[in-house]
């Protein structure tokens, strides 16, 4: 089922987001390409609200002010936690993609999901304490 | 197939082997250059860089400006090759192909030039 899902196929979009019958490997997928997608959303938008830094102060500064509620925190904490999520999940595709780890890649996926587990939490604990 | 979490990465028919080999890479470099990004951002002097004159201070060291312009080029390559890839999972036509590729280098360019320029205008505040 798991490798169904995966498979490249046109039309079958949805179908890479199902999580019925997975197993690790599937898991992994789907991690893998939402943050993906999410990333590159947030990667473009990030570039686009940077322009407010050649404003100077006034923009910027009123611009964080702005951004400092607890909603767009956790919108904030949504992108530190894909980015350690795909860059971590990233890490194994190396490592296996150069002959490392390739027959216990579920538990090198589960160790690497449980460090990003705790950065998330540090991060976390750390940006709603300002 | 059925022991999905065995496979290794390889390159997808229609992506090349440069751009595969060129998307871990930037992965590599970006695990590194990311961590560090992070790190500044909501770290460096306790809660990071919060308002415009911490970012125009931090830009003055020269290390930074080359720094943030590689982080820069390699996240816009990684994942523009990656969006690409996700296409040619959705088998598209060879045609159709060919102006997603068009437009993805546009964008790819276009995002690495108007970063440099940024980073050179808060380089040049202090």
């Amino acid at each position: 089922m798991d490798t169904q899902n995966n498979k490249p196929s046109a039309g079958k979009f949805w179908t890479w987001f199902n999580p019925v019958g997975r197993d690790a490997g599937g898991w992994a997928f789907i991690l893998n390409r939402i943050t993906a997608l999410g990333l590159t959303f947030y990667l473009f938008l990030h570039l686009v609200i940077l322009g407010q830094l050649a404003k100077g102060p006034q923009g910027y500064d009123s611009f964080i002010k702005l951004m400092s509620s607890p909603f767009w925190i956790a919108g904030e904490l949504l992108v530190v936690a894909a980015a350690f999520l795909h860059g971590l999940n990233g890490i194994r595709i190396i490592l296996t993609t150069f002959g490392v780890s390739v027959t216990r890649q579920k538990q090198l996926f589960y160790g690497l999901m449980v460090i990003a587990l705790i950065a998330i939490l540090i991060f976390g604990f750390h940006m709603f304490s300002a | 197939m059925s022991t999905n979490i065995q496979s290794v990465s390889t390159p997808r028919s229609g992506e090349g082997t440069w751009l595969w080999l060129l998307k871990i890479v930037t992965g590599i470099l970006l695990v590194v250059l990311l961590f560090i990004h992070l790190l500044v951002n909501h770290f460096l002097s306790q809660h990071g860089l919060m308002t415009y004159a911490d970012v125009v201070a931090y830009y003055q060291n020269p290390i930074i400006p080359v720094m943030e312009v590689c982080l820069l080029a390699a996240v816009v390559f990684h994942s523009l090759t990656g969006l690409r890839g996700i296409i040619l999972d959705l088998k598209p036509a060879f045609t159709f192909l060919k102006v997603v590729d068009a437009i993805l280098v546009t964008i790819g360019l276009v995002a690495v030039v108007y970063g440099i320029w940024l980073v050179s205008v808060i380089a040049s505040r202090g």
